[in-house]
């Protein structure tokens, strides 16, 4: 059931501006699992339809395996039914005339019809369905077991490429533990590249190897989730992917006598007050007098004593505290910093560093800055 | 009770369905899934015969299907048949007027269908003509039955279009409907009177069964 291929199982690279614009690459290997997030209208959607075949690219290529299923500029374009491409869609997309068996013995229409029954029998064992299950209609079925159906229904393609439209969207939280499990475990089984739409960040961080981070039909960037965390491209990917402690700037230059460090000051302070200086790791891309975003991951930013010894590329601030929301065993914090009246820090509490702080105290932040991340900001 | 006439329009019932049933699905189903330019004017010649008085139509088929007409003449000399006047144009006349009755519920079937089925068909392997037969054609079934059910009664009941293009000749194209009328005019109301009975018991029976069908297939759903 499985296909063994080169390194890279799956590339993409689309390019066009009409109906919608959709541009950017992708690039995925066997058995790895990428996600597509971004907003609605981002073209995540689009992205995964012109991956199934249901919709011809402007421009495009798409590689998979040793085949080639569309390269615009050779006129080549293999329609869905000749891609083996197991797609789940967002509702299901199952055919509420059949029962579940019939369903996936849709998937099976190439063998013949005793056989058909049998194979889609297996595979809906697979996925956890009983017997009885298996003789229901769709919509005698809940959620969950509707998503089981459709899985089964796309791994009885054989798929050469797994492609998952929301899968969770439409099932509890109770329920998506289940089903996540159920993704690990076809991650194992099968090597093939899985391309999973979704707009929930922390699915995403949780179940995919890259995130792909789309916005208006476009690529923005693409990486391991924790890099593309740690080092956004720009204040968009930043604000898409959540980071909440992103900050205005102006880039000063190297720092003299500290290779590798540049200074920064930090904006959002009132006119009368001296806007700070940062000291912060320099790749030297950055011109002086450049207005930038940063932005520092809230691993980044502890509490400290105010007796703690002072540590190399850490600056210590005295802030309030503005909010406290406590939720079941963490709580989640906003400071106002004093020396920067305009900007917030949010940080994330648990265990005993929650102890003493209320509204309206003050406490002493150390914000590590080599996990600081400058992005120089541009007008597009 | 004139079996004849009764006989006469089952079979002109029968016969429209059989040849509008393929072209009216084709049709209908073109409508449904294809947008474009002047769609709505398509949409509205299919519906014209609805709303059309039945003797403008029927004035229409004559004029352009007679023995006067080009189409009729050419028909006569190359092939020896008549359009108008026998059952051939009796049939033409009932296909051309039930067009809206078959069309349109058939084209509200199959829009009702979520467009994501075909597509999920398509990624399961399915071609376009196995989506028809597997997918489209047992979801769009209730509308389509109840729109045959609707053609064939609405032929069984048809007077005006039939009376200008075929006349009343016995046999030929004399159904129950202009028997009844030929009955009233001679004042056998007694007649009249069981024929309209059992055109109405019939019809009654028929769209009544369609729509506990429609209704049971719904629910199995």
């Amino acid at each position: 059931m499985s296909t063994t291929g080169a390194a890279v199982a799956l590339e993409l690279e689309v390019e066009q501006t009409l109906p919608m614009p959709l541009s950017g690459s992708l690039r995925c290997g066997p058995g790895e699992l990428v996600a597509l997030v971004g907003p609605s209208g981002a073209g995540k959607t689009s992205m995964m339809r012109v991956l199934a075949g249901l919709m011809r690219p402007e421009r495009g290529r798409i590689v998979v395996g040793q085949e080639v299923w569309c390269d615009t500029a050779q006129g080549i374009f293999v329609p869905p039914q000749r891609r083996h491409v197991g797609l789940v869609f967002q509702n299901y997309a199952l055919m509420p005339h059949l029962s579940a068996l019939g369903n996936v013995a849709l998937s099976l229409l190439h063998l013949p019809s005793t056989e058909r029954a049998v194979q889609a029998r297996r595979w809906l064992d697979h996925v956890g369905l009983t017997q009885e299950q298996q003789s229901r209609r769709p919509s005698q079925l809940s959620g969950g077991q509707q998503q089981r159906v459709a899985v089964a229904r796309a791994l009885a393609r054989e798929p050469r490429l797994m492609l998952l439209d929301e899968p969770f969207s439409a099932v509890d939280q109770m329920n998506r533990q289940g089903l996540y499990r159920l993704l690990a475990d076809l991650r194992r089984e099968l090597s093939v590249p899985i391309v999973l739409v979704t707009h929930d960040l922390n699915e995403a961080r949780m179940l995919a190897d890259r995130l792909v981070v789309m916005d208006a039909g476009q690529v923005l960037q693409q990486g391991t989730p924790a890099s593309i965390h740690n080092a956004p491209r720009n204040a968009r990917v930043a604000d898409l992917v959540g980071i909440q402690n992103r900050y205005r700037g102006q880039w000063l230059g190297a720092m003299d006598g500290a290779p590798g460090y540049g200074r920064m000051l930090w904006m959002g302070g009132d006119e009368t007050s001296e806007a700070p200086i940062l000291t912060v790791r320099d790749k030297g891309k950055i011109q002086s007098g450049q207005a930038v975003h940063w932005i520092i991951p809230s691993d980044g930013i502890t509490l400290v004593d105010s007796t703690a010894p002072r540590m190399i590329d850490a600056s210590d601030w005295d802030a309030q505290v503005l909010e406290a929301r406590h939720l079941g065993e963490i709580s989640l914090i906003t400071l106002a910093l004093k020396a920067v009246p305009d900007a917030r820090l949010l940080l994330t509490l648990s265990g005993p560093q929650r102890q003493g702080v209320g509204v309206g105290g003050v406490v002493r932040v150390r914000l590590d800055l080599s996990r600081v991340h400058v992005m120089p900001m541009r007008s597009r | 009770m004139d079996w004849q006439a009764l006989v006469l329009s089952v079979e002109l019932a029968a016969a429209t369905l059989l040849v509008l049933l393929p072209a009216g699905l084709l049709l209908a189903r073109w409508l449904a899934y294809t947008g474009f330019k002047g769609k709505s004017w398509v949409e509205a010649l299919v519906v014209l015969p609805l709303v059309l008085p039945p003797t403008v139509l029927g004035y229409y088929l004559l004029v352009s299907l007679g023995g006067g007409s080009a189409i009729g003449r050419w028909m006569v000399d190359t092939l020896g048949v008549r359009l108008t006047f026998n059952f051939l144009g009796l049939l033409i006349a009932s296909v051309v007027f039930n067009i809206p009755f078959l069309v349109q519920p058939v084209q509200r079937a199959f829009e009702a269908i979520p467009r994501n089925l075909s597509e999920a068909a398509a990624v399961s392997g399915l071609n376009a003509w196995q989506t028809f037969w597997r997918v489209e054609l047992p979801l769009a079934w209730p509308g389509i039955l109840s729109a045959m059910v609707l053609t064939f009664v609405h032929t069984l009941g048809e007077f005006g279009v039939v009376l200008m293009v075929g006349g009343s000749i016995p046999g030929e194209t004399k159904t129950i409907a202009i028997s009844i009328y030929d009955r009233v005019q001679s004042f056998d109301l007694a007649g009249a009177n069981q024929m309209a009975l059992v055109l109405v018991l019939f019809s009654l029976v028929a769209v009544g069964a369609s729509f506990f069908a429609s209704a049971r297939l719904a629910v199995r759903r």
